[in-house]
Parts: C-alpha cells; structure tokens; sequence
C-alpha cells in the first residue's frame, strides 16, 4: 500500500511540477465552457442546470483521458527508466495503481478547478439550483474519469510511442463511448433486442446519462468501477508480459 | 536430528557469507523468436568479487544481466540472489541488488535529491536513515553540488554517477552494472574504476563491457560470452596463462632481419611494446639461451628478453570470439 503512494507521489510531481497538468486543466475547461456557454440556453432561459456540461464530459474524457495517461509507461519505457523501476522490490500491481491514481489526481484537480461554472450558475441564474443533477454529473465525471483513466493507463502500456497511445486510446473511448451508444441500442432493439441489451450495458453513455440525471444507481457505479479494475488488470498483465 | 543439523549448516554458511556466492546463474537460456540470445549460461560470483563481463556487442551480457535482475524470464534455467531465487520472491531477490541500466535513464524532470529519495523511499529507507545515506552517498560520488540540478541537465558523467548512486542507496550486497564506463571522458573512466574497486571491498560486484582494458585494469574475475554462450571464465591471470604457447624473443627497435632469423630458428618480428620487436621461437623445444643470447647481440640488435610466450587479454579475447572483436 505505502509503495503505491510513493508511485503516486512521484508522478503527480511529474504531472504537476511540470506545465502537462496545467495545460490539460485549462484547455479542458475552456473547451467544456466554451461549448456550455455556447449552445446551452444558459443565457436565454437563464435555466440553472449543467444539463450541456455534463453531456459532454463523457466526449472530452475520450480525448482528455488518454492524453494524460499517454506518457505513465510510453515515456518510461522510451527513455529505460522502466528498467530501473522494474528492478525496484515494488509490486507491479503498485506501480500500476500508483500511476493511474496519479492521473486520477491530476482529474479531481480539473474537477475542483472547474467548480467556477456551477458557482457561476448559482450566482446568475434567476430561478433555484437544482444541486442534483450537478452533484450527479460531477460524480459521473469521476467515476467515468476513473474508467477511461484505467484504459489510458493500459493502451500506454501498450507501445513506447506515446502518439501511438493517444491513438489507440481515443479508438477504444470511441467505441465505448460512440459506438456502444443508446441510439444504436435503440436502433438494434426492434430486430435485436439481445444486442441492444448488451450493447446498452457495456456502453458508457447509458451509464453516464442517468448518473447525470441525479439518479445513482448501483449498476451504474458497479459498470464504472469494474470497468476501471479490467483495464488496470489489462495493464498489469500487459507490464508483466515485457518479462516474457 | 539430521534434517536439523542440516538446516543449521545453511543458516551458518548464510552468516559467515564469506565463500558463499552470493550470485548464482544456472544454465539461464534465452531466446527471442529464432534467435538464441544467451545458451545454458552459468557462473557464480563470491563477496569481493569484480567479475567483468566481457564479449562483443550483441553477444548476450545484457540479456544475461537482465535474467539475473529478473527483468526478463529466462526460458530455462534460474538465477540466485543472496541465496533468493529471483523467480520465487523476487521482491526479496530485488532487494538485494543495485541495478544500473546500460542507457543511463534517469527521471529528467526530478532534481537529483528527489530522484535518490524516490528510489530510497521504494527501497524501504525513510526518514532520517534515508537522508543520512543520500547524503553520504552524494558526497562520496561527487554529487554535492548538483543536488538541486534536475535530472535531464546533468552531463553524461554526472547521469552515471547519479545511476551509480540510484542502485547504491540501500547498500546493496551485489552490485550489476551494464556498461558503466559508456561514453564516459578518460578521466571519468578512472574514477568511476576506482570507485568500483573501492565498493568491490563489502560486495560483489557484476559489470559488463566490451573494453578490454577494463577489464585487465579492475576485475578479479573474467568471464567472455560470445554468440551467447560462455566461452571462458577465470582471473585475467589464468586466461592469459592458459594459452602460454612456446618461446619468444623480444628485442629493441626494428628487430632482426629476416634472413637472421633462419639462422637463429626464430620466425619474423611481429611489433610488440612500443620500441621492441617480438619473434616467436619455432621449434617445439626451449631455446639454448646461453647461445641464443650470444647469437641475437652478435647479429647487432639489442636483446630485451627472452622468455615464455604469454598471450595477451586481447589475443586471448580475439582467439575465444573468433577473430570478432568489440567495438572500442
């Protein structure tokens, strides 16, 4: 346990002793505010939600999520330092959980800086916050943070190229995230509902949606949680598999 | 009775640790596809030993390296470490050594300090035991100026040195160093040779390289690996013995001329030394030296000696890897 926090220490000194962190929480925030203060009708019904936010978060989390985790064991494995932190007498299920809950860290600290548009809504909007949904779809965003941080951590782990990384993980965010999405669920249940079940329960939108809408289900938290502990197992086997 | 008896043998050979070897490889085997990285390698190294690790480039002696840290699962065979069997607890195996990678690689972004504590920390060190020895090791390494520096601005000699000091902080009983003097700057070479020869005093100590001179300057133990397999293990002393092959008579200068040396049963002068001349004595039978001597100051040259021929580290090297030397 005390050596995964040693791990964690180490990389969010990584993440935020250099400028990588910061540039992904503003550029992320800008981006969610521009769209939000965009197309929501925020300003012309002056309705107090974060209905537009929170629908996109699972999007932003698909590219966002992969480029931070990009560099945890591609970087490492370009430079050798892996040959150095392989030796150390650290569990690789430590090192693997120490670096992905650094990410998460680098995650809660974007959702923390992003407080100032909930804030912001309950400063201007005309009627009463309906603190819910808000609370829901923060909550959301760090489960599927959590999630789509875990399978960053493992397409990283994949090759030394960090692009390379990138790519693959925003490929699989799109098939969670687009593919496996409630339209085509819904699309498949008149011909085949077995598929639209499934396509529905492994989808990360579904989940996502009724979290947002304020309802915390236990399946939804189960799907978010276990889908983190696969990727993170996938992760562990794939470093352990640069021994074979 | 006699199970007890047995097992209190092991745990007294385990503390007087004197002539138990501490590193132990058998038979490792490696391949990758096709190729036969490392064939049925085995070899054991004992406290105070400087065993260096010699062959050309690509021959094997990282790979071994490597299967001997538990980096990479050999295909067969097992290596020990401190009496630990590095596939069974590697986590204890690992404590017990002090790895440096050949490439050097180093956090570029954490200070100097931070790096050590990093390593220290997962080692096991805390507080003021921790400090105390990133201290002592920094200072005996050099490092005190560079505390604050960060990693990726160190020079070439300076990254050595913290890597040296990476795999030292724990006091590791064996030490494995992939080609530490790499790219190094003459002056760089010599210390870090003295203080291999300094640390070899409480530990056992395993470096690879493809310099001979290296190799002949600090180990007290050789051995060559060629095309993956072990071809040669023994003290510079008896590699360079075992192949004594007849006479030879060393003299000043250009040597003797070749129509002398008919006469005198010698074969022509090949350059030794700097200023001397080598020719190999023909005949199977030792040289009447009295006469030879006499012989060789009347043709006018200046004799130097004459002797038993030894070959050299690097004869014997070029002979075991078949012509195939290493890059230098």
């Amino acid at each position: 346990m005390k050596s995964i926090f040693i791990i964690t220490r180490r990389e969010c000194g990584s993440y935020f002793g250099t400028p990588i962190a910061w540039i992904f929480i503003a550029m992320q925030i800008a981006i969610l505010s521009f769209f939000f203060f965009q197309f929501s009708p925020f300003f012309v019904i002056e309705s107090a939600d974060m209905r537009v936010w929170f629908g996109l978060t699972p999007f932003m989390l698909m590219v966002f999520a992969p480029a931070v985790t990009m560099r945890l064991w591609s970087e490492e494995m370009r430079t050798g330092t892996t040959e150095v932190l392989l030796s150390l007498p650290v569990r690789v299920q430590d090192l693997v959980v120490g670096k992905w809950l650094a990410a998460v860290v680098v995650l809660l600290a974007s959702v923390v800086c992003s407080f100032g548009i909930p804030l912001t809504i309950f400063w201007l909007a005309a009627s009463p916050v309906d603190w819910g949904p808000i609370i829901g779809g923060y909550l959301g965003t760090i489960l599927a943070g959590m999630m789509f941080l875990a399978l960053g951590c493992w397409v990283s782990a994949l090759s030394r190229n960090q692009v390379v990384s990138l790519l693959v993980g925003v490929f699989v965010g799109i098939i969670l995230i687009l593919v496996l999405s409630p339209d085509f669920a819904a699309y498949l249940s008149g011909t085949y509902p077995a598929l639209s079940r499934v396509v529905e329960s492994f989808g990360v939108q579904s989940h996502f949606r009724s979290i947002e809408r304020g309802v915390l289900a236990v399946s939804d938290v189960v799907y978010f949680l276990s889908g983190s502990l696969f990727f993170l197992a996938l992760t562990v086997f794939q470093v352990e598999l640069k021994r074979q | 009775m006699a199970v007890e008896t047995s097992e209190q043998t092991v745990v007294a050979a385990e503390i007087s640790g004197g002539d138990q070897a501490i590193v132990e490889a058998r038979q490792l085997r490696r391949t990758f596809g096709a190729t036969v990285a490392v064939d049925d390698v085995s070899f054991e190294i004992r406290r105070g030993e400087i065993l260096g690790f010699l062959g050309p480039n690509g021959a094997g002696k990282s790979t071994t390296l490597r299967m001997i840290t538990g980096l990479l699962a050999p295909d067969h065979g097992s290596a020990r470490i401190c009496g630990v069997e590095i596939s069974e607890d590697p986590l204890k195996a690992r404590q017990q050594f002090g790895y440096l990678p050949e490439s050097i690689p180093l956090y570029d972004e954490m200070e100097v300090t931070e790096y050590l504590r990093f390593v220290g920390h997962s080692r096991g060190l805390e507080g003021t035991d921790l400090e105390q020895r990133v201290t002592r090791i920094c200072e005996r390494l050099g490092l005190g100026p560079l505390l604050r520096r960060s990693c990726g601005t160190l020079s070439k000699g300076f990254r050595q040195r913290v890597g040296l000091a990476q795999a030292l902080i724990h006091d590791p009983d064996v030490l494995i160093l992939d080609e530490p003097t790499n790219g190094l700057d003459p002056r760089q070479i010599i210390e870090v040779r003295q203080l291999i020869r300094e640390l070899s005093q409480e530990r056992a100590i395993i470096f690879s390289t493809h310099i001979l001179q290296e190799i002949a300057a600090i180990c007290t133990r050789i051995i060559v690996i060629h095309s993956g397999k072990l071809i040669a293990d023994g003290t510079p002393e008896e590699l360079a013995g075992v192949s004594s092959s007849g006479w030879e008579v060393v003299v000043a200068g250009e040597g003797i001329s070749p129509q002398l040396c008919i006469g005198l049963g010698v074969a022509e002068g090949v350059p030794g030394a700097p200023g001397e001349t080598v020719h190999p004595w023909l005949s199977e039978s030792a040289p009447d030296l009295a006469t030879l001597s006499r012989q060789i100051e009347d043709s006018g040259s200046s004799l130097i000696h004459i002797g038993r021929a030894r070959e050299t580290l690097e004869q014997v090297y070029l002979r075991l890897t078949g012509g195939q030397g290493g890059r230098q």
